[in-house]
C-alpha cells in the first residue's frame, strides 16, 4: 500500500529521463536485507527514500519541456507591461490609485447594500413568513397603514384560513426596568411573545426546551449575551430576575437563545411570556391593536387571493362599521419597503440603498473610464512598438492579448491596493453607516470573491477598447513617421469626460441639497421653545395606586419648581421629539357637534397638565389653556390649528365652547373645546403637523422641565437629586428635548454623510483622470506651445487655450447634469412635509466646484508646459 | 573554484565513479561510497549529485542491457569524461598546492 503510493508519487514528480534507472536502483535496494529489516518496515523505508529523492535536480521541470511559443510571448507581454508601468510612474499611479479607490468604495458600498437587503432572509424559508398589519381604509383609500394588529386576530385567522400554518402574537414592551444586584437596568429590547414565537422564527435555543418555554406566566428567555451579563458563569436556568414597574415581581429564566443577528427588523434581548400580561391582552381584545402578529403560510399560498379573503374576515371580526382591514406583508419587505406607522424599529430605506448603489457604480465607472481615456490618449506612445511588432509578424489578435495583459496588470495592482484601502477605510465606513457591516475585508471570502470578479470584469471592460485601438495601427504609417497624433477615440474620450463631469456635478449638487435639508430640519422653528428643556419618563404605577402616586407627583413637581435651576415643570403623555408613531391616536373619525359632519381620518391624542403650555411656550390662539382649578376641564379639550383647519374653520374664536365627539357611536362622550393651540411639530419634519386634540390630566407619564439659563449640568444634578429623594427605585434617564429632535434625523444625516464622503471620492477619482489626461495632452502639444510663445502668446493665453477645450465639455455636462439633479432631488425632497425650496444656487455652486477642480488640474498641467523655454522645446524642429 | 565548480560530495562521487570504472551504476556507487565513507548515503543525495555532474559535463551515462532483475528496469552506467578528469585534477592540484604552502611549523604538533 505505502509502497504503491510512494511509487506513484515518485513517478509523478521524477524527471522522465531519470525515472527508469533510479526506479531500478530503488527496486534493487528494496530487496536487500538492509531494507527488509528496516525498523519501520520495508515499505516505509521505500517511502522515505522516495521522499529523500524529491530534489530540484531530479524533479520534472516545472514548465513543460517543449513549451509553446505562447508562453514565452506571454512572459514577454508581462515584462513589457511591467516596464511600461515602471517607465510612466505617474500615469501608472493615477491608474492604480483611481482603480483602487473605485473598487474599494464600490465593494464597501456593495457590502452595505447587501447587508441592508439581507434583512430577515436568514429565517427558515423566509418567503413563507408574513406579518399581519392593519390598514385604515376610508372612502376606498388607504389612509394609515399600521404595522400592528389585534391580539386575537392570529388565532381567529388561523382557524379560518387553511393557508396559515402557524402564527405568533407578540407585543413590544419597549422598556422594562429590572434589578441587577443593587443597580436598576432599563432593558430596552423586550418582547412579550407567545410560546409559538421560537417555533415560527427558529431562533436556536442554547438551553431550555423550545416546546416548554414561554408558556407559563412570569417566565423569560434571555439572549446569550444578556444571560452572561446578568449571571456570568452561573447557569441561568431557574434563576430569577426581578422586574419593577407594572409587573413588580420576579421572572424565572427558562431558556437561553442565541444572540439575534443584526439583520432582522424585530430584535430583542429578552423575551417574556405573553401570558405574563394576560390581563392587558384580554382588555385589548378586539379593541386595541397593539400587537405584532406573524404567520407562516403554506408554501403554495397565493398572497393576493389571501388578502382578498381577509376583507370579509375583517368585517366579521373587527366589525362592519370599522374602517380597519387586515393585511399581510412579507417580512422580507419590512426593513426596506415598509412605510407603516408603529414599526418596531427605525427601518432602512430602499431609496437610500438604491442611491448608494448608483453612487458606487458611478465611482467605479469613473475609474474605468479614466483608464480607457488615458490609455487611448497615450496610444501614440506605443504606436512604434505596435508597428514593429506587426512587421515582425504579430497578429492583431496577439496584440490585443498583449494590451489586455497590461490592463490585467494595472487592474491587478489596483485590486491589491483596493483591498488594502478597504481594510484601512473599514472602521470609518462602519462608523459612517452606523453598522458593523464587515469586520475585516481580507478575511471575508465573499468580499474577496467580489474583488476578484470585478478585477476580471474591469480588466476586460476597461482594457478591451484601448487594446482594440492600439492594435489597429497600420505599421506602414507608424514606421514612416507620418503618424503623429492619435485621432483615435477623440470623440469617445470627450464623451467620457462629459460623463465624468456630469456624474461629479450630480453628486456634489445632491450632497449640498441633502445637507441643506437636514440642516433646515434641525434648525426650523418647531412652534415650541425647546431650549434648555429636558424630558424624562415618570415611574410607572399600577392603576390602583393612582391616588397615592398623584399626591407624590404633586409633591415632586412642587419640589422641582422650588429649585433655583428650574423655571417650570410640566407633564405630557408623550415627549416631544419622539418617533412619528410615539403618540396615541383615534381612527374612528370626529365631528364638532351640531356644526360639522363626522370627518373620517386619524386624530392624534395628547394628554397634558396645566403648566405644560407654559413650559414648552405653546401659543394659545384662542380660548385658554387648561386650568387645574376648573373641575370641568376633565371633560374639556384643547385642539390645534390643523384640527380646525380640516373642518375649514378659519375663525377659531367661534369654536370655543363648542363640543367635539370622537368615534361613530352618537352616545360617545362629548368634550368642550376650551382653547386652540398654535401648531407645533412633535416629531420629524417628514410629517406635517397632525390634527391633534389635547386632554387634561394632572398625572402624566412624562415630565418636561425647563432649566434656567446657566450651566445645564447643575440643573440636571438638582433635578436628579430631587428624583432620588422621591423615587429611589426608578432610574433617572433624561434627555434634552432638542437633542431628541436631532436624533430623529440620524438616518438623514447618515445619508448626507455617506453621500458627501463618496461624492468626494468620486471627485478625487475623476480629477485623477482629468489630471492624467490634461498632462498628457499638454505634453503632446509642447512644440505647438513653443511656437505660440515665439509668436507672442503669454502663459495665460496658453492656459486658457487648453482650458477652453475642457470648458465646453463642462458646459455639456452641466446641460446633462442639472435636469438629472432636479429629477432625483425634487423626488427626494417631496418625502418631507417641511422642505427647502429646490436650491438652484446649489447647482451653481456645484458647477463652480467642478469648474474649479477642472481649472486647477488642467491649469497646473498646462502651466508646466507653458512656462518651458521655447528655445529648448522647438530646438529640434 | 571559478573554473570548475565541484562540491566535496560531488568530488567523492566522481572519484568513486572512476574507481568502479565499467561497473559504475547507482547501487554499485552507493555501496562503494558507503564502504569507503563508513556512513549511509541516501539514494536521493547520490542521484542528485550524479545528475548535477552529468549536467556540468563531468559525467556521461549509458543504459545497460535489459534484464529480468530490477523489475525489467535498465541500469544506467556512469563514466567520467575528460572534463570531469580535468576538474578532479584541478581540485587535487589546488589542494596539493595548499598543502605544500603550509609552513612545516604549522603542522608541527
Amino acid at each position: 500500500m505505502i509502497k504503491q503510493a510512494a511509487e506513484r508519487f515518485f513517478r509523478w514528480y521524477c524527471h522522465p529521463d531519470f525515472y527508469e534507472d533510479i526506479k531500478g536502483d530503488l527496486d534493487e535496494l528494496y530487496l536487500r536485507e538492509e531494507a527488509q529489516t528496516y525498523a519501520l518496515g520495508p515499505e516505509l523505508w521505500f517511502a522515505l527514500e522516495v521522499i529523500k529523492l524529491f530534489r530540484p535536480s531530479l524533479i520534472r521541470p516545472l514548465t513543460a519541456i517543449n513549451h509553446s511559443n505562447h508562453l514565452d510571448m506571454f512572459k514577454n507581454y508581462l515584462k513589457i507591461g511591467l516596464r511600461n508601468l515602471a517607465k510612466y510612474k505617474s500615469y501608472s499611479a493615477i491608474h492604480i490609485l483611481g482603480l483602487a479607490l473605485g473598487l474599494a468604495s464600490f465593494l464597501l458600498i456593495n457590502e452595505y447594500t447587501g447587508f441592508e437587503k439581507s434583512y430577515d432572509q436568514f429565517h427558515e424559508k423566509p418567503d413563507q413568513l408574513y406579518r399581519l398589519t392593519t390598514d385604515n381604509i376610508v372612502g376606498g383609500e388607504i389612509t394609515v397603514r399600521d404595522a400592528m394588529s389585534f391580539a386575537p386576530s392570529g388565532k381567529a385567522l388561523m382557524d379560518e384560513l387553511p393557508e396559515i400554518l402557524s402564527y405568533t402574537v407578540t407585543h413590544k414592551r419597549g422598556s422594562m426596568i429590572v434589578r441587577k444586584g443593587n443597580d436598576l437596568v432599563d432593558e430596552k429590547m423586550v418582547l412579550a411573545v407567545d410560546s409559538n414565537f421560537l417555533h415560527l422564527f427558529n431562533y436556536p435555543l442554547l438551553a431550555g426546551n423550545v416546546d416548554e418555554v414561554l408558556i407559563a406566566p412570569y417566565t423569560m428567555v434571555l439572549t446569550a449575551s444578556k444571560a452572561k451579563k446578568y449571571f456570568g458563569d452561573i447557569n441561568p436556568i431557574g434563576q430569577k430576575i426581578e422586574v419593577l414597574g407594572r409587573f413588580n415581581r420576579p421572572f424565572e429564566v427558562v431558556g437561553i437563545v442565541e444572540d439575534v443577528p443584526d439583520n432582522t427588523h424585530y430584535k430583542f434581548d429578552i423575551l417574556i411570556s405573553l401570558k405574563s400580561m394576560q390581563a392587558q391582552v384580554e382588555r385589548d381584545n378586539w379593541n386595541g391593536y397593539n400587537y405584532y402578529t406573524y404567520f407562516r403560510l403554506a408554501p403554495d399560498a397565493d398572497i393576493a387571493q389571501l388578502n382578498e379573503k381577509l376583507i370579509p374576515l375583517s368585517d366579521k371580526y373587527i366589525g362592519e362599521e370599522s374602517t380597519l382591514v387586515f393585511n399581510l406583508q412579507p417580512i422580507k419587505d419590512i426593513h426596506l419597503h415598509s412605510d407603516f406607522t408603529f414599526e418596531p424599529e427605525i427601518h432602512g430605506s430602499a431609496k437610500a440603498v438604491n442611491f448608494l448603489s448608483i453612487i458606487s457604480i458611478f465611482i467605479l465607472l469613473i475609474a474605468w473610464v479614466n483608464y480607457v481615456n488615458l490609455s487611448t490618449a497615450r496610444a501614440v506612445d506605443r504606436a512604434q512598438e505596435v508597428g514593429l511588432r506587426k512587421v515582425v509578424g504579430a497578429k492583431k489578435r496577439q496584440l490585443i492579448g498583449q494590451f489586455l495583459v497590461e490592463s490585467l496588470l494595472i487592474n491587478f495592482f489596483g485590486a491589491l491596493a483596493a483591498l488594502g484601502l478597504a481594510e484601512l477605510l473599514l472602521p470609518h465606513f462602519n462608523f459612517l453607516v452606523g453598522k458593523t457591516v464587515l469586520t475585516s475585508a481580507w478575511t471575508n471570502v465573499s468580499f474577496l470573491q467580489k474583488l476578484f470578479v470585478f478585477f476580471l470584469l474591469g480588466t476586460f471592460l476597461s482594457g478591451f477598447y484601448p487594446a482594440l485601438v492600439l492594435s489597429s495601427f497600420q505599421p506602414i504609417g507608424v514606421l514612416k513617421g507620418t503618424f503623429s497624433r492619435s485621432k483615435h477615440g477623440t470623440l469617445l474620450r470627450k464623451a467620457l469626460v462629459v460623463v465624468q463631469f456630469a456624474a461629479s456635478l450630480i453628486l456634489i449638487a445632491n450632497t449640498i441639497i441633502v445637507y441643506r435639508q437636514v440642516n433646515y430640519m434641525t434648525q426650523k422653528d418647531m412652534g415650541i421653545n425647546i431650549d434648555r428643556v429636558i424630558g424624562f419618563q415618570n415611574p410607572r404605577f399600577q392603576r390602583d395606586e393612582r391616588e397615592q402616586y398623584s399626591s407624590k407627583f404633586n409633591a415632586f413637581y412642587e419640589e422641582l419648581n422650588r429649585l433655583p435651576e428650574v423655571v417650570k415643570v410640566g407633564g405630557i403623555s408623550s415627549l416631544p421629539g419622539g418617533g412619528s408613531s410615539d403618540v396615541s391616536s383615534s381612527a374612528g373619525g370626529v365631528r364638532i357637534v351640531d356644526k360639522t359632519d363626522r370627518l373620517e381620518g386619524t386624530i392624534y391624542v395628547v394628554q397634558i397638565d396645566e403648566p405644560l403650555q407654559e413650559v414648552l411656550d405653546i401659543t394659545v390662539l384662542a380660548g385658554r389653556n387648561f386650568r387645574k382649578d376648573m373641575a370641568s376641564d376633565s371633560s374639556a379639550v384643547v385642539v390645534n390649528e390643523t384640527f380646525l383647519k380640516q373642518f375649514n374653520v378659519s375663525d377659531y374664536e367661534t369654536m370655543i365652547n363648542e363640543k367635539i365627539q370622537l368615534g361613530r357611536n352618537p352616545d360617545n362622550d362629548m368634550y368642550k373645546i376650551v382653547g386652540v393651540f398654535k401648531d407645533y411639530n412633535r416629531t420629524t419634519l417628514k410629517n406635517s403637523v397632525e390634527p391633534t386634540i389635547f386632554y387634561y390630566d394632572e398625572l402624566q407619564g412624562n415630565s418636561v422641565v425647563r432649566l434656567t439659563a446657566g450651566d445645564p449640568t447643575e440643573g440636571i444634578k438638582a433635578v436628579e437629586a430631587t428624583w432620588r429623594q422621591f423615587f429611589p427605585d426608578a432610574p433617572f434617564a433624561y434627555s434634552f428635548v432638542d437633542s431628541r429632535f436631532e436624533k430623529l434625523y440620524v438616518e438623514d444625516k447618515k445619508f448626507g454623510l455617506l453621500f458627501g464622503n463618496f461624492s468626494i471620492l468620486a471627485i478625487i477619482v475623476a480629477s485623477l483622470g482629468l489630471l492624467g489626461l490634461a498632462s498628457f495632452l499638454a505634453i503632446q502639444r509642447t512644440k505647438e506651445v513653443g511656437v505660440r510663445k515665439v509668436l507672442g502668446a503669454s502663459t495665460g493665453n496658453i492656459i486658457m487655450l487648453f482650458f477652453k477645450d475642457f470648458i465646453y465639455l463642462l458646459g455639456i455636462a452641466v446641460v446633462i447634469g442639472v435636469p438629472l439633479v432636479y429629477l432625483s432631488m425634487s423626488g427626494w425632497l417631496s418625502n418631507y412635509a417641511y422642505r427647502i425650496d429646490f436650491p438652484w444656487w446649489a447647482m451653481v455652486v456645484a458647477c463652480l466646484i467642478i469648474g474649479l477642480f477642472a481649472f486647477v488640474t488642467v491649469g497646473l498641467q498646462t502651466y508646466r508646459v507653458a512656462v518651458l523655454d521655447p528655445a529648448k522645446t522647438i530646438r529640434h524642429e | 573554484m571559478k573554473k570548475y565548480s565541484l562540491g566535496e560530495f560531488e568530488e567523492i562521487v566522481l572519484l568513486t565513479v572512476g574507481v568502479l570504472y565499467d561497473e559504475a551504476y547507482g547501487v554499485a556507487i552507493k555501496d562503494e561510497l558507503e564502504k569507503r565513507l563508513k556512513r549511509k548515503v541516501s539514494v536521493g543525495a547520490l542521484q542528485s549529485a550524479l545528475r548535477r555532474m552529468e549536467g556540468k559535463g563531468y559525467l556521461n551515462s549509458r543504459f545497460g542491457d535489459t534484464t529480468n532483475a530490477r523489475g525489467g528496469k535498465r541500469k544506467r552506467y556512469f563514466a567520467m569524461t575528460a572534463h570531469g578528469k580535468a576538474a578532479l585534477a584541478y581540485v587535487k592540484e589546488l589542494r596539493q598546492n595548499l598543502w605544500d604552502d603550509i609552513p612545516d611549523i604549522a603542522l608541527d604538533f
